[in-house]
């Protein structure tokens, strides 16, 4: 039975009424722009309110893409952009599951471990980024003494731009590291406990429980993480804008797009309200998530398939 | 309940009772290790918070001498921190309020198949994980509209969230049908049924949507830098990036700022935490 049983007449629509300020909510503050970026970015739009607004064509794609030494930084940001994104889904993907794997022992005060791990998602980035800003001061901070006991030094956030690259990342997934542990965590609770007791009594152990129980029965929370990763750390670049601030050398495609639309000054880097520009370059984030996104999603259905058959 | 069977007896006396178990000790130290990660950074920020400037600059590390409270009285009154704290609290409770409302009566009808539209419209919501961020034209259309630089535009952006609407839409699915045919029937009106029948129902979806989005609101940094020019308007996340603008070398009064900003959210998370991981594994462990 589909139909809606309340009220004759009239009032049969009461839920269509109600249904509506929600819905038109949603097209024209996010699905409405949402769509509308792609036309912005063949224009040459300024943040400016009641600047004319023209149609440029690809101009702004050419300016991305091919037009030497300004292109360059943009191409220089791209990739920094993939490899940004491949340290950290690596990492934090392997580092997640193996703490999900320490606490899904029998350990007393496990949940206090999971709760602390878990800690910096609720924190925000503002806090996040302050609370390592202090932690990585370069003059006496705590690193910088516990790097000196081994005779080394880093200026870590003010220092070489791959230098301050590192160190976000670093705190990249000590942000985030919590989401994919408790995912694999509620996905490791999932699988019983016999199907271990079984596999040692007919003599597996270690590596050969790891490999024949857990990885295959994992799959779906294996998937989820890998494809959360990539998508996010593709789009993730607030930490650069707390810990470094807009900084040649470390741009990222996220942070190129809110510096040319928003107009970020720092350091010998200058940008204006460049709104058209910066929706092209979104556009290209955009694309560069598809792509990566969708072959995520095949490996990762290829691989669901052998192993569910 | 703790019977304890013959083999269980025999499988405790092989192994002995002084016998070190070491994938527990290692699995410990390995923990402890990555513990000294999350509880570095967070104590530093405690240990100067405590001390005074002077005391900071002679020895960052050196453990504070005493319980020196000055540093949260300067930060309270530097900052305009009453003030942003108010601002957050409107912005994430007006906000996170309108948008579950109005969401619960949109997947409703979707859920129920009211409407043959319905999957579509959820489909719409499924695609904007998709989509390109609308930042640009988002900021265009509000600029446009006279709400830049407001707290109602500002509140605007927030209406909106595809994920939750998803979450709530599968949950629904699992109040049974004959709830709605009782209802009708004893004349109970449909604005009515959802707010008072429907709604306690589906609490477990909705605490998880609405606990989720507050957060995603108060913590957002990116937007006020965006749309919020005037202080009096500020969040506490812009409000606190501007106050290390300001006073960006005094450690123990930015320190102290952190601390009055975070250790509400703690408390509040030690409550909600179940919430907030429902909400994360929320179909991650299905197949």
């Amino acid at each position: 039975m589909n139909h809606n049983l309340f009220g004759r007449g009239f009032s049969k629509y009461t839920p269509l009424l109600l249904l509506l300020p929600g819905f038109l909510l949603y097209v024209i503050i996010a699905l409405g722009p949402s769509l509308a970026t792609g036309v912005y970015s063949f224009t040459n739009a300024t943040g400016i309110r009641g600047a004319p607004v023209e149609w440029v064509g690809f101009d702004n794609y050419r300016e991305f893409l091919f037009q030497g030494a300004v292109s360059r930084d943009n191409i220089a940001a791209t990739i920094r952009t993939l490899r940004f994104s491949f340290i950290v889904t690596t990492v934090q993907f392997v580092l997640g599951l193996f703490m999900a794997m320490l606490l899904n022992q029998k350990l007393r005060g496990k949940t206090l471990f999971r709760t602390l791990f878990f800690m910096p998602v609720i924190l925000g980035v503002a806090i996040q980024g302050l609370m390592w800003q202090l932690f990585l001061l370069p003059r006496g901070g705590p690193v910088a003494q516990t790097l000196s006991w081994f005779g080394m030094r880093s200026e870590f956030l003010g220092g070489q731009p791959n230098e301050a690259f590192a160190w976000v990342i670093v705190v990249q997934i000590w942000a985030n590291v919590g989401i994919t542990m408790v995912i694999f965590l509620a996905g490791l609770q999932t699988i019983p406990d016999e199907l271990y007791e079984a596999a040692r009594i007919d003599g597996a152990s270690g590596w050969g429980l790891f490999r024949n129980i857990t990885w295959p029965l994992l799959t779906p929370s294996v998937n989820t993480n890998f494809l959360l990763n990539i998508i996010g750390s593709l789009q993730a670049w607030q930490l650069f804008l707390v810990l470094t601030g807009y900084k040649n050398g470390t741009q990222v495609l996220g942070y190129l797009v809110f510096a040319q639309g928003f107009g970020q000054t720092s350091g010998s880097v200058s940008s204006a309200f460049r709104q058209g520009f910066a929706a092209a370059a979104s556009i290209v984030l955009f694309f560069l998530v598809l792509i990566i996104g969708m072959t995520a999603q095949y490996i990762v259905n290829r691989r669901e398939k052998r192993i569910m058959g | 309940m703790s019977t304890i069977t013959e083999s269980n007896l025999k499988h405790t006396r092989s192994k002995g009772i002084a016998r070190i178990d070491w994938v527990k000790v290692g699995s410990y130290l390995i923990l402890l290790v990555f513990a000294a990660v999350y509880v570095g950074p967070l104590f530093m920020l405690v240990n100067t918070a405590f001390k005074t400037l002077p005391e900071f600059f002679r020895a960052p590390t050196a453990l504070a001498t005493g319980l020196n409270f000055q540093n949260f009285v300067d930060a309270w009154r530097l900052a305009k921190f009453p003030t942003y704290l108010v601002n957050s609290v409107i912005y994430t409770t007006v906000a996170t309020f309108i948008y579950v409302v109005t969401t619960v009566f949109v997947a409703f009808p979707i859920a129920r198949g009211y409407y043959k539209f319905g999957k579509y419209i959820l489909l719409l919501y499924v695609i904007a994980l998709f989509l390109p961020p609308a930042l640009i034209p988002q900021f265009q259309l509000i600029l446009n509209l006279g709400l830049y630089n407001t707290r109602i535009g500002y509140i605007l952006l927030f209406l909106i969230n595809p994920i939750g609407m998803i979450i709530i839409v599968n949950y629904i699915k699992t109040v049974p049908r004959e709830l709605d045919e009782s209802a009708a029937m004893d004349g109970c009106s449909y604005f009515r049924f959802i707010l008072t029948i429907v709604l306690p129902l589906i609490k477990p979806a909705v605490a998880t949507v609405t606990v989720l989005h507050a957060i995603g609101i108060w913590n957002e940094l990116i937007l006020p830098t965006i749309y919020l020019t005037n202080d009096a308007l500020y969040p506490v996340t812009r409000g606190l990036i501007v106050f290390q603008g300001v006073y960006g070398s005094n450690w123990p009064a930015l320190a102290a700022a952190v601390l009055i900003l975070m250790i509400p959210m703690l408390i509040l998370f030690m409550f909600l935490q179940r919430y907030i991981i429902a909400g994360l594994t929320e179909g991650a462990v299905k197949g």
